[in-house]
């Protein structure tokens, strides 16, 4: 019998069964793709990325050594780059209702960092918008026939290629696993409004491997490399020349090398797809009261965030939102809490930050006791009201007399101990404002930055009333030197923004990072005798504004900061 | 040897297979009644294209002579590798030894898929303007020399879950498996790495749908070639689907 007869045989008595469970341990064979998956890509290398001016930018300005930063060096590989870029040996297996036997979870461990995922598959939603972001993001899986098809929401930012191409953390993954007897196939589809122009699809293999062990892989961050503090290591605009070695190295055009959707296919001109509907995190609206970590949860939706601190004694509040937002606000805290609402704190004067005032302290009342021993005379006076001194001064010329602090203070700090935990309020002078607060919930273990730090956009920088571009930056490192991450540079200390979803210090860092950069870009073209109009047109922050818009009025205030 | 190992590890492959026969059949119309074309789980029909997002420099361009790291080629196979001479392949008439069925799937090429006949699915490829036929059924063989993109025997894998003791369900979709063997020797890379006559080339074609709508072909290969290579090689490529022919641009097969 001739070999290809035989295989018509053996092919020949249809139907075969493809199999459901994707459960063992899985290796990755490194063939084709080694160079990238192992030693890592070259610098400068964005073949066939379908990447925009902002991410090469931000490609072109990333520096190896920020990966030495103590707060970087155990941040994981994403969920996506994870799996089907860096390919690490993973275990793969299901958690089952004991009562139906229905799966509710496939959960995968990767050998890298030790990395342990779910993916849900109850049918239960994704997350509100405000939740917190992680380096694995929230996962629930389908079948279509014999692929598993996993959806991957709230992810941190992280990179499409290991050599300083971004993916934002507003990207939603796609993932479809397929297996096909010994072997594994993932192909990932990931869509990132920010960095990507189309969304990117790539491949990755694995094979059955039973008698895999997956080591313990630890991390442990130490000084590697010794910088003034705050430094952010990168390149200026124009300054990178590492890049260049690589289209040269290859003999490829140097604009190839930078990637673009047209790299991607052959003959380069293909018709874009229809355009993606919202992401399942988009459909919530109004306002949410969220969990945050121990007594604290965040009232997000009115205008600028609440945080609230919730325990025996009642209800602490840092700020107040919007004055128009006031009652739906109250009505939302009342519905989630019967407590008297003492203590009002404020981060700093802005009217989406204390409008509510005086609808929240007439709502509440003050007690005494405790290290609270100001003049305090009855319960009938409202809740207390408590801001650095510069908030009241700002306050007294406008706003009416129920809704100014009624405690201020002028030092470095305010002490004050509510629901069994120390709450702190940290002047940051000259950051956002020159009155700003961060409040350090000490047992809980968060922080409310108020407008320091913000998730939706660039900081705003109150140069009228006293803010500056190195108060913000030294107000950022503050956070992250009181912040401390859990393992993998995820969770531990989490952090409220004054606008924006939960995050902890990485996400801090990032923001820092980001801000240093550009003050450093600036600050560099004013070196160079550059007017506004210039450092403008020069767009010093083309590769952020996909993720935080409009940047004309940052650059204004960082440019104006500088020159003082 | 190593043929008749193959040999029979495919006729304890058919076994298994008989095996899978004698689980009771749902009371439907038998599905040996049906046409390959008829009991298809996913559609595969229509124009693709690659997505050539990773591994670019050794696929949209040609590589230079020695660039194959990660390949595990044994020593043959890398003294071959080493003397490639595209020169020579054009004075052969052998331009098209990177567009066989191994090489072919990796181009950036684009797919035209169709039925050619109820048992007999073809992939035309604009790149190298190659012609792939997967029977079924052991519709056909291809008889002569062997061939770039050699004989395929294709068929259906269905997905159907399976309650003990043995009951089945209906069947929810499936994939497509392909085994290609008496290949002409060719490049599974186009600077010359080789595979040689013996070579087994297994592919899974599954079809997904992106959120946006975008339909892949997602591929699975698996390539196992004892005479160069020191173990298989496992490749995984996509293909987007195309609305129509826009775009389809044949080109002849080039050695360099």
């Amino acid at each position: 019998m001739r070999l290809p007869f035989a295989l018509f045989l053996a092919l020949s008595c249809s139907p075969a069964f493809a199999q459901l469970d994707l459960s063992g341990e899985w290796a990755s064979r490194y063939t084709w793709d080694f160079l990238e998956r192992l030693p890592g890509p070259e610098l400068g290398d964005y073949l066939g990325l379908p990447i925009n001016n902002a991410a090469r930018l931000k490609a072109n300005s990333w520096e190896a050594s920020t990966q030495t930063i103590p707060e970087r060096q155990c941040i994981p590989h994403g969920a996506d780059y994870l799996f089907s870029r860096a390919g690490f040996p993973m275990r793969i297996w299901t958690e089952e209702d004991p009562a139906t036997q229905k799966i509710i979870a496939i959960r995968i461990r990767s050998y890298a960092w030790s990395v342990e995922r779910t993916i849900w598959m109850d049918g239960r939603p994704h997350p509100s918008k405000y939740a917190r972001h992680t380096w694995q993001g929230f996962s629930t899986g389908q079948w279509n026939g014999n692929v598993l098809t996993v959806t991957t929401t709230h992810l941190k930012w992280n990179y499409i290629r290991r050599n300083g191409v971004p993916r934002s953390d507003e990207a939603t993954v796609t993932e479809h696993f397929a297996r096909h007897g010994d072997y594994l196939t993932l192909l990932t589809y990931i869509d990132d409004p920010v960095y990507i122009t189309e969304p990117l699809l790539r491949t990755s293999g694995y094979y059955l491997d039973p008698q895999q062990q997956l080591e313990p892989f630890p991390c442990e961050p130490v000084e590697e490399v010794v910088r003034p503090e705050g430094a952010v290591p990168h390149h200026l605009p124009g300054t990178n020349k590492d890049i260049d070695e690589f289209p040269a190295k290859y003999g490829l055009p140097a604009a190839t090398a930078m990637g673009g959707a047209e790299t991607m296919y052959p003959g380069y001109a293909i018709p874009p797809g229809p355009k993606q509907v919202g992401s399942p995190s988009e459909t919530t609206t109004g306002l949410e009261i969220l969990p945050v970590q121990k007594n604290i949860y965040m009232l997000a939706g009115d205008g600028g965030n609440i945080t609230l601190q919730i325990g025996n004694d009642g209800v602490l509040l840092v700020d107040t939102g919007l004055a128009e937002m006031s009652d739906q606000a109250l009505a939302a805290i009342r519905k989630f809490t019967n407590k008297p609402i003492h203590y009002i704190l404020n981060t700093h004067v802005h009217a989406d930050h204390i409008g509510g005032n005086e609808a929240f302290g007439k709502a509440g009342n003050t007690i005494t006791g405790g290290d609270v021993a100001d003049d305090i005379k009855g319960l009938e006076k409202g809740a207390a009201i408590i801001a650095h001194d510069r908030v009241l001064e700002r306050m007294s010329a406008s706003a009416p007399f129920a809704a100014l602090p009624t405690d201020v203070y002028r030092g470095k700090q305010k002490d004050l101990y509510f629901n069994d935990e120390p709450v702190v309020l940290l002047h940051q002078p000259a950051a956002h404002t020159d009155g700003d607060s961060l409040v350090f919930f000490r047992g809980s273990d968060v922080i409310s930055t108020g407008d320091i730090f913000v998730t939706t956009s660039y900081p705003v920088i109150d140069l009228d009333r006293g803010g500056s571009i190195q108060g913000i930056i030294d107000a950022l490192n503050r956070i992250i030197e009181i912040t401390v991450p859990a393992a993998l540079q995820e969770g531990g200390t989490l952090v409220i923004p004054g606008h924006g979803r939960i995050c902890d210090e990485a996400d801090v860092v990032e923001y820092r990072d980001m801000v240093t950069i550009i003050r450093d870009r600036i600050a560099d073209m004013l070196k160079r005798g550059m007017t506004l109009e210039q450092v403008k047109a020069a767009r010093p922050t083309e590769d952020y504004d996909p993720r935080y818009g409009a940047s004309a009025a940052f650059i204004e205030a960082v440019y104006r900061s500088l020159s003082k | 040897m190593t043929r008749y190992v193959v040999l029979a590890t495919l006729i304890t492959a058919a076994c298994l297979c008989a095996q899978e026969e004698e689980v009771p059949a749902p009371a439907t119309k038998p599905v040996a009644e049906k046409s390959a074309r008829e009991e298809a789980p996913i559609d595969l029909t229509g124009y693709w294209t690659a997505v050539v997002t990773q591994d670019w420099r050794w696929r949209m361009v040609t590589p230079k002579k020695g660039d194959f790291p990660g390949i595990p080629l044994n020593p043959e196979g890398r003294k071959l590798a080493n003397a490639w001479d595209p020169g020579k392949d054009e004075a052969s008439g052998d331009q098209c030894k990177a567009y066989g069925a191994v090489g072919i799937m990796r181009m950036p090429t684009r797919l035209h898929i169709t039925w050619q006949d109820d048992n007999t699915l073809r992939i035309d490829t604009d790149a190298g303007t190659q012609t792939r036929l997967f029977h079924f059924r052991g519709s056909k063989v291809e008889a002569g020399a062997p061939q770039w993109q050699g004989s395929s025997a294709a068929q259906w894998e269905f997905v159907r879950t399976k309650i003990p003791p043995h009951v089945p369900g209906p069947i929810h979709g499936g994939s497509l498996k392909v085994v290609t063997t008496r290949m002409r020797p060719g490049y599974l890379r186009k600077n010359g790495v080789p595979y040689g006559a013996n070579a087994v080339l297994t592919e899974y074609f599954d079809v997904t749908t992106e959120p946006n709508g975008w339909q892949s072909i997602l591929l699975t290969t698996i390539l196992e070639d004892t005479q160069y290579l020191a173990q298989s090689i496992l490749l995984n490529t996509n293909f987007r689907k195309l609305p129509d022919a826009s775009g389809w641009s044949p080109t002849p097969c080039t050695a360099r």
